[in-house]
């Protein structure tokens, strides 16, 4: 039997529609304006994989994988990392034999050390909000996919039983599937 | 079985009675003032003739001798606080690049007969030279990313383990 299909909800769908953008463009604006306001790069990140959540539970996960697929997730995850690693290693370079890892202030961005010194920060919170949006956001469908395959195999169960042949066999078949795979 | 037991309750009420100790001596929060925020105490010594010798702004041979034999670094000058009777700033010369300026690092205070030392916590450059060193006005930002940047890159990297760890414990595809 085909899996029936989720009924669609309009109110949801149109508040999600409207919302999506602007919750978006508010985590870009916490991360950008970690430096000079609250903010940073940790809750700008939450805010953004929120919005992805929220896509989920509006419409559903096949979409979401389509718009943000999961090789660009693990990417995501690993460039934000390397953003911060690599901002460190620039001030190890044009340091220039003084090997001081991770003080921005070497890197000529500007003239000025302290302004060098404050760009960095930014290019660092830009880095741990990437990491930190497509952890939250990978960890989220990994277990949403998690959930809805349990659900999959439950509703093939309970077809399977109605479907004429003996129970006691078939939910010990579906369980030996589910173990083995 | 039931020694281990009477052990096991023992260390947990030690550790609840430590716990209650804390919570009574742990300073209010956002308190500037508070000993632990402002300064480390390191030692007291006798007045003589340093605190007249300090009023003049001269660094006195007895205080910095005491400093070295305890392996502190020894103050390059000394200055008196302004508007306070009987309490000083001694200033040693700073080691990092770029910043050639000396620093703020010991406190001197009179305590009746009895002069007392103590260490400035780093804290006390964190909030008062924040601003001039890395131009950037949010006091949690500068703190996070730059004076504590290795921490930061630490948390960072706990967050990508746990990330992968679920990848590779739920997707079970042995695939990233």
């Amino acid at each position: 039997m085909k899996k029936k299909e989720r009924e669609k909800d309009v109110i949801i769908e149109t508040v999600a529609r409207v919302m999506i953008p602007f919750v978006q463009l508010f985590a870009l604006y916490v991360i950008i304006h970690g430096a000079g306001g609250p903010g940073g790069g940790f809750q700008g990140g939450v805010v953004f994989a929120s919005a992805f959540i929220l896509y989920t539970m509006a419409f559903n996960l096949a979409g979401v994988r389509e718009r943000f697929p999961e090789s660009a997730n693990t990417i995501f995850s690993s460039l934000g990392l390397y953003i911060y690693a690599g901002i460190g290693l620039l001030a190890i370079i044009f340091s220039l034999g003084m090997a001081q890892y991770l003080n921005y202030g070497f890197i000529p961005f500007t003239s000025h050390f302290e302004e060098n010194r404050a760009l960095g920060m930014d290019f660092v919170e830009i880095g741990i909000g990437i990491t930190v949006m497509a952890i939250i956001a990978s960890i989220f469908f990994d277990l949403a996919q998690k959930e809805r395959n349990r659900k999959e195999e439950e509703e093939e169960e309970e077809s399977r039983s109605w479907s004429g042949s003996s129970q006691k066999s078939s939910q010990s078949t579906t369980t030996g599937s589910s173990s083995s795979s | 079985m039931n020694r281990l037991r009477v052990i096991a309750l023992i260390l947990i009420l030690l550790l609840c009675v430590l716990f209650i100790y804390i919570a009574e001596d742990i300073p209010v929060f956002g308190d500037p003032g508070a000993p632990p925020i402002k300064c480390v105490e390191l030692f007291t010594m006798e007045v003589d003739q340093v605190a007249s010798l300090l009023d003049q702004h001269i660094l006195p041979e007895k205080l910095s001798r005491e400093l070295v034999k305890r392996g502190f670094p020894p103050p390059s000058r000394v200055e008196k606080i302004p508007g306070i009777e009987g309490e000083w700033n001694a200033l040693i010369k700073k080691e990092e690049p770029h910043y050639a300026k000396d620093e703020k690092y010991y406190w001197i205070r009179k305590e009746g007969d009895k002069l007392r030392i103590s260490r400035y916590a780093f804290v006390v450059r964190w909030i008062e030279k924040g601003l001039e060193e890395t131009a950037v006005l949010n006091m949690v930002t500068y703190g996070l990313a730059d004076y504590r940047g290795y921490d930061t890159l630490g948390e960072v990297t706990v967050i990508f383990t746990a990330g992968i760890s679920v990848i590779l414990l739920l997707r079970r595809r042995s695939r990233l």
